[in-house]
């Protein structure tokens, strides 16, 4: 026999055990309440969503974490100490004439890349050329773009940092620490980015570091003394960059930032999402996964976490309660890699579950009343 | 409910008004005094100043470009003490809700953002959502977009550069029109270093004279209140007062407004070859009535610049204090946000000082001058209350005056001028005249049916303190601050206006980005159910 019941219906359980909206509404503004640090985390979110949780932790003085605030804090840590040249992706499609792609996996952090920087095409403004593409570090057969020759320069993940440093020692005239004919190599990759008129260079945080993007965007600084030459970076996963937008014009600073005292305060790794459970400093978790239901990153978090993810992500152990896909199962504003901006994204399979947003305000409004505004 | 702020001493322009006077108020509308009727909450604001709310007409407040100086300057803005109940994160610096309460501190109570580029509408409508209290508009920037060059480019007709004009102001649901370095930043992608007012655009061949023409034209054709919003080219750079000039007369007689002018009014005098050319512009300002300029004050302190005008940007990238930046080649025009830091012993830095109250104090008319420092790009929008009470006392600024290098003054006329700012002319410059220039009807002044935006100060001769804490702050009738203090939050509403055109650009415009972009065109929407009930818009009448 089929399960019908409302209960079913509800999308929420507690230990794996369905049980009422209500009940788990309920609960979680208990566990909320009742915790003196409050994580909310995962924050895998659209823009409403992020906003209702950021204000969540303020109200609560507990902290916020993204799931892939690395990745972003991997870009970020390059902006904070020496800046950023960026342009949109869409400016790369009709002007630049130079791609220098960066790392391997690119596809899988961003599957449309190719179609949307559209390499196989001529140039639009600025004048119509054909487009030179440079890939340093792809995988072995990856460097493979639909009616574009591809020239690669080779480096494993271990050799990728030395391969950048050397690149860029050669677009300013300086020496390398690599053999004559790798030299050779990178010489004629250097005078290539000399002479695009406007070259992008393409990589992804996530298969990278900070000194990798810092080099990288060295390079730039450098190659704009005498030509144009920016970046596009590819985002992170579950709405990273609409969230780390979101939480700076509300807070002024990116996810990992803490409200104990009041105001916030933000700090990479004192508010680490898995630092804060595993070292037992927050005492309650809401974890937020409204995109793809990506677990929790601590190991046996012995703290009530209330989980809001898709239907299928009900987790075995703890409080959950589903809520629709950003974009999917419910309009939903989010930051949109093909145009880096923000947009509506309009629900292609509206579904009857609660957003984020809303199912954080059916939280909030059960706080009880000693719990100022 | 309503309520009388009684025996305060009324300063409004618009009606003429200034003088003890009763002021009365319910369902956020002023009312004239209803006779027979006692008022259900009476204030006694006697010993005080009486204005309309303060309208701030260009300031940076929202937007991709502003939140990328929130990332790239974490240690500018660390917060210190906790917020008041009811005011969810107002103690965030640099936050989207501290500027609304802030603003709303000193008597605020509308604030327009000037710079939205319109792939990126959605994101600043979202960020002045989340501004509290207070009345937001903005300005959809053109003139470094390919569409528009394009079009000049084939000698499109004037009809339908309005139709694209007047689509995109309503697209991007702002107040009008900004032109920022027209056709400088197409230029700096195409490698140019300067670009001046009648230099080409590679690829397009037009000039910023042209580009910016035509915008100007658009903008009075399709009936939009405020004129066309031009920040001119050169910025910054010495000798730019003949660029300053050149533009007043390329506006041949029509409405036009120039922001922050004081980075224009630089002469080559001097053994720094840098000085104040302020008394020519202002001159020049005088002699053309459809010319109304912001001054773009710089305030000495650390701050950060944001702008448009990638290619100035990356220009003073070199001078960053402290050495970063972040150059962003957008759709259009992008952006840069460069931190710098005014000092007052610094030459350069004392010259823009001088010259942004020489233009305060030598233009006549305080209906042709705001009183904007370009926040944050000549200093936080929180200087105005010190930059008032400069413009009310020469004696002040004289006690200034002499901390500066003393090569200064022999390079500025600040010394010679005795011009004192009454509070009068205050409230035309920072009330009538701001309400004039966005065609608002019912705001900037406390006649029947005005909506009832109302600031109140202590009379005190510590003027910045006066205009720092308002006493009452009332917005849209309700009792916002109080002592200098924001007690609770209230929902302000986005200002936009909705000029008509032909419908027909649509599909053009259509067929434009899918075959530009392989998107679809509505991607860039700015639907309001995006909003979410955050932004309210309210309209703004257009001319017929
Ligand atoms: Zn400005």
């Amino acid at each position: 026999m089929v399960e019908t019941s409302v209960e079913a219906m509800s999308n929420a359980t507690l230990d794996g055990k369905s049980i009422s909206s209500e009940d788990a509404y309920e609960q979680a503004a208990k566990i909320l309440q009742a915790a003196n640090f409050p994580l909310v985390a995962g924050l895998g979110a659209d823009v409403a969503g992020a906003q209702a949780a950021i204000l969540l932790a303020e109200r609560l003085r507990g902290a916020f974490d993204h799931l892939a605030s690395r990745d972003s804090l991997t870009d970020l840590e390059v902006v904070r100490s020496a800046g950023i040249f960026v342009t949109t992706p869409n400016e790369a499609r009709v002007r630049a004439d130079l791609a220098l792609l960066v790392g391997s996996g690119l596809t899988g952090y961003w599957p449309a890349i190719f179609e949307r920087l559209a390499l196989d095409k001529e140039t639009v403004h600025g004048g119509k050329t054909k487009r030179r593409v440079i890939w340093v570090g792809p995988k072995r057969g990856e460097a493979k773009i639909e009616g574009v020759e591809v020239e690669t320069i080779p480096a494993t993940e271990a050799e990728l940092p030395g391969v950048l440093a050397a690149l860029r020692a050669r677009v300013g005239g300086r020496p390398t620490a690599l053999s004559a004919a790798a030299t050779k190599k990178l010489d004629a990759a250097a005078e290539a980015l000399k002479s695009a008129r406007f070259g992008v260079a393409v990589w992804a945080a996530a298969g990278l570091d900070s000194l990798m993007v810092e080099m990288l965007q060295g390079m730039i600084t450098e190659l704009n003394g005498t030509t144009r030459f920016t970046g596009v970076p590819i985002g992170g996963r579950s709405g990273a960059t609409g969230v780390l937008q979101t939480s700076a014009w509300m807070t002024g600073f990116p996810p990992r930032t803490g409200f104990g005292r009041g105001y916030p305060e933000h700090d990479a790794w004192r508010f680490e999402a898995r630092r804060l459970v595993e070292s037992g400093e927050a005492d309650a978790a809401l974890w937020i996964s409204a995109y793809d239901g990506e677990p929790p990153p601590w190991e046996d978090a012995d703290i009530p976490v209330v989980t809001l993810g898709p239907p299928g992500a009900a987790t075995k152990r703890g409080l959950f309660i589903a809520v629709g896909k950003p974009g999917e199962n419910y309009d939903a504003v989010e930051f949109a890699q093909e145009t880096s901006s923000m947009v509506l994204r309009r629900a292609k399979a509206p579904a009857e579950l609660p957003t984020v947003a809303e199912a954080i305000a059916a939280i909030s409004a059960r706080f009880s009343e000693d719990l100022p505004c | 409910m309503l309520i009388r702020l009684r025996g305060g001493h009324v300063v409004d322009p618009v009606n003429g008004v200034d003088g003890v006077a009763d002021i009365y108020f319910e369902d956020g509308r002023i009312v004239a005094p209803p006779p027979g009727r006692e008022p259900d909450e009476d204030h006694d604001v006697s010993g005080h100043i009486v204005m309309a709310g303060a309208i701030d007409i260009h300031s940076h407040i929202a937007g991709g470009n502003v939140n990328s100086a929130r990332l790239l300057l974490p240690e500018m803005h660390r917060s210190i003490r906790a917020r008041l109940a009811g005011t969810p994160l107002s103690t965030a610096k640099w936050s989207t809700f501290e500027t609304g309460r802030l603003y709303a501190q000193m008597g605020f109570t509308t604030v327009v953002e000037p710079a939205v580029a319109p792939h990126h509408a959605l994101h600043a409508h979202l960020e002045l959502g989340d501004v509290p209290i207070i009345d937001k508009g903005a300005l959809t920037v053109l003139g470094n977009d390919d569409f528009l060059l394009g079009a000049l480019r084939e000698g499109e007709s004037e009809t339908a550069i309005a139709d694209y004009v007047a689509q995109t102001v309503e697209a991007t649901g702002t107040l009008g029109l900004k032109c920022i370095n027209p056709g400088g930043a197409d230029a700096f992608k195409q490698n140019m270093r300067a670009f001046g007012l009648d230099e080409i655009v590679p690829f397009y061949g037009v000039t910023s004279r042209q580009i910016f023409k035509s915008l100007q034209k658009a903008t009075q054709t399709v009936g939009i209140p405020h004129p066309l919003h031009l920040h001119m080219n050169n910025l910054g750079i010495a000798g730019n007062i003949e660029t300053a000039l050149a533009t007043i007369d390329a506006a041949e007689g029509l409405p036009m407004h120039l922001a922050h002018v004081q980075f224009y009014a630089y002469g080559v005098d001097g053994k720094n070859a840098f000085s104040s050319a302020a008394p020519a512009l202002a001159a020049k300002i005088n002699a053309n009535k459809n010319i109304t300029v912001d001054v773009g004050a710089v305030m000495f302190g650390d701050t950060v610049t944001i702008s448009s005008d990638v290619l100035r940007q990356f220009n003073s990238l070199s001078g960053a204090i402290p050495k970063k930046g972040v150059i962003f080649d957008g759709d259009a025009n992008g952006g840069g946000v460069v931190p710098y830091a005014y000092r007052i012993s610094n030459y350069y830095n004392a010259i823009q000082w001088a010259a942004g109250l020489e233009l305060f104090l030598l233009i006549d008319d305080p209906l042709q001058v705001f009183f904007t420092t370009d926040h944050p790009n000549g200093g936080p929008f929180t200087t105005y209350p010190e930059l008032f009470a400069l413009l009310m006392s020469a004696e002040l600024r004289a006690r200034w005056m002499e901390r500066l290098p003393a090569d200064v003054l022999e390079m500025t006329t600040l010394p010679s001028i005795n011009r004192e700012y009454s509070l009068y002319e205050i409230a035309l410059m920072s009330r009538a005249g701001p309400a004039r220039l966005y065609g608002f009807a019912d705001r900037g002044r406390l006649d029947a049916g005005s909506i009832a935006d109302i600031a109140v100060y202590k009379q005190q001769t510590d003027k910045a303190g006066m205009f720092r804490n308002a006493a009452y702050v009332f917005k849209d009738g309700e009792l916002v601050v109080r002592d200098g203090s924001v007690t609770r939050y209230t929902k302000g509403k986005t200002l936009r206006v909705r000029p008509g055109y032909d419908r027909a650009i649509e599909k053009r415009l259509d067929a434009y980005y899918d075959q530009l972009y392989g998107l679809s065109r509505s991607i860039f929407d700015v639907p309001e159910a995006a909003l979410a009930g955050r932004s309210r818009y309210a309209e703004v009448a257009c001319r017929k």
